[in-house]
């Protein structure tokens, strides 16, 4: 495997040791939540950040990037993707979303990145609700949430580097700067050497890094990803893992629908359980099944 | 500054990356064009040549000569009488113009324009004229009808105009000018029809890309300007395209074709030059709201 990130353990060495590094620094709420993020704080006025947020329920802590409260999504009048749901996710958390197919997993993650209203309910991003942002502002918030998926979603005509300064050309970022964050952020994800690859000379692994380099570029305050490991073997599928614990070190915080019961067995971080649009478990330290 | 040079960078990029779409939607705004061209041309040459026709429609009104009337030659005082009748009917406007001519002038000119005709004559058998050009050609029969009613004024013989020539020249004037507007009206929307779809098939293969664009901040119009330049860029060529091959036609098959077109020194087409610069024009306004239409649908991510 080419391309690794030079700062984090390959998958060679065994990943055991990732976990245990990432669960001393990352092990606990608290822990994060102390993690210095002066980068991912919303309310600091930078070209980041979201609008300033109006008027948020009082029962919304401070401390908050995700809160959906009461969400529901009836797609007929006779399929209910998400029946319900409340959940409040803190800043800097890493939060596993699974369930089996059809459970709502992928329709969260659309409403989260407003690429659809919800039926009923409120979620709240970054201490703003969602619901009442303006369309213009869409892409406003999007540029504040970081998203890897499945199929990576890569500009196939462009290089690993352009497609990653394509993130940062959207929001009029100087050209010199794009100069700057792009090879950093392409060497964090371990890919410096292939900044000039088409995604199509890139293996799976190698695409999903560029996609999780275009989305951690901006140092959004969130990441949201949806099952990132689908496409890839499970040697490879650590190495991802590597960098996402790595990004969630930063103080980002990351919701990762997932698949993968191995990855959140052997994690054990905080599980909320999908079952045909309900919750049906959220625990602080769970598995990819209830025990 | 930079953002302009982002955008410019950004719709060559996607005219590279799809050429062949590109060159297909050229060559739509090509062809729609030059047909445009081609209509505006013979269209206006051809109103230019009926309303060059309309104007020669003339009403004649006609003085008795010796012989001609029972009561001899119209005197002075009756062509005055009838100064005054045309006078009246060019109070309403009716009239743009009315000449006297003597018969001295009629057989000069018809001297000078049928010299044949006039070499077998001994003497002038011309009367003396007035020669009213209407200000619409349509008006030469309201014309006439005024003068003869309720009776020909006296001392004039006859009130004549082209009766059958100026009405069939009318008839075919308006259904010139009505199938050129109908024509350019349906060109207009067959090319424009013909654009969106090319432009819709290659925004169509790159809707994923534009999704990409989408879920990573973009605004609307960061998406839509590349597209919206490359339309552009799209139909300004092939509108240059088609006036290249529109002057070629006209400089070089025409008179290979021995076509002539010199029915009258005031009969034109619109200058070259202006009917360049609409083609331009449309070919740019044709890519441009042909793109941002099409894409409409596409940017609901």
């Amino acid at each position: 495997m080419p391309g690794r990130a030079g700062c984090l353990p390959g998958p060679t060495e065994h990943s055991a040791k990732l976990f245990e590094r990432f669960s001393t620094s990352c092990g606990s709420r608290v822990a994060v939540a102390t993690t210095p993020a002066q980068d991912v704080d919303l309310d600091t006025p930078n070209p980041n950040a979201l609008p300033a947020p109006d008027a948020t329920p009082a029962t919304v802590s401070a401390g908050a990037m995700i809160v959906c409260h009461g969400v529901t999504k009836r797609f007929d009048p006779n399929v209910l993707a998400l029946d319900n749901i409340s959940f409040q996710i803190d800043k800097g958390e890493f939060v596993f979303i699974v369930g089996a197919s059809g459970s709502g997993k992928s329709t969260l993650v659309r409403l989260l990145l407003k690429e659809m209203e919800p039926t009923r309910g409120t979620i709240i991003v970054g201490g703003r609700d969602i619901g009442r942002l303006r369309p213009s502002r869409v892409s406003q918030l999007r540029r504040n949430i970081g998203c890897v998926f499945q199929d990576f979603k890569l500009l196939p005509n462009r290089s690993a580097a352009e497609n990653v300064a394509y993130a940062l050309n959207v929001q009029g970022e100087s050209a010199q700067n794009i100069r700057r964050k792009v090879p950093e952020v392409l060497s964090m994800v371990g890919l410096v050497d292939k900044m000039d690859s088409l995604p199509n000379q890139l293996s799976g692994g190698e695409q999903q890094r560029v996609s999780i380099a275009r989305a951690f570029v901006n140092h959004p305050p969130l990441l949201v990803c949806d099952e990132p490991t689908g496409n890839l073997d499970p040697d490879t599928s650590v190495g991802i893992m590597q960098v996402l614990y790595s990004i969630n070190r930063t103080g980002t915080t990351i919701l990762m629908v997932t698949h993968d019961r191995e990855m959140v067995d052997k994690m054990r971080r905080r599980v909320i359980a999908l079952e045909e649009g309900k919750i049906s478990r959220d625990e602080r330290r769970g598995g990819y099944s209830s025990q | 500054m930079t953002r302009f040079r982002l955008l410019v960078s950004e719709a060559l990029h996607s005219i590279r990356a799809n050429l062949s779409t590109t060159v297909a939607a050229m060559m739509t705004v090509f062809i729609g064009m030059f047909l445009l061209g081609i209509c505006i041309a013979l269209g206006s040459w051809m109103v230019s040549w009926s309303s060059h026709t309309k104007k020669e429609i003339v009403v004649n009104v006609y003085f008795c000569a010796q012989d001609t009337c029972d009561n001899g030659p119209a005197t002075n005082k009756q062509k005055a009488q009838t100064l005054v009748r045309i006078n009246q009917i060019s109070a309403q406007g009716l009239i743009k113009k009315f000449k006297y001519i003597s018969k001295e002038e009629a057989w000069s000119n018809m001297k000078r324009t049928d010299p044949e005709l006039t070499a077998g004559l001994t003497a002038n058998p011309l009367p003396d004229a007035y020669k009213i050009t209407p200000t619409r050609g349509e008006d030469a029969g309201k014309i006439a009808t005024q003068l003869r009613s309720p009776s020909l004024p006296p001392g004039v013989q006859d009130v004549r105009y082209n009766k059958k020539v100026s009405e069939r020249v009318l008839k075919v004037a308006k259904v010139i000018e009505i199938s050129f507007a109908l024509m350019v009206l349906i060109l207009l929307a067959a090319s424009t029809a013909l654009i969106a779809n090319t432009i819709r098939l290659s925004i169509f293969s790159r809707r994923r890309e534009i999704e990409v664009m989408k879920l990573v901040g973009a605004t609307n119009w960061f998406v839509r300007l590349p597209f919206m330049l490359e339309g552009l860029i799209c139909g300004f060529g092939g509108a240059v395209l088609a006036v290249i091959l529109l002057s070629i036609t006209k400089v070089v098959a025409m008179p290979a074709l021995h076509l002539d077109f010199n029915a009258g020194s005031d009969v034109h087409a619109w200058p070259f030059a202006l009917t360049s610069m609409l083609m331009v024009l449309t070919g740019l306004v044709l890519g441009a709201i042909g793109t941002g239409i099409t894409l409409r649908r596409f940017l609901k991510v």
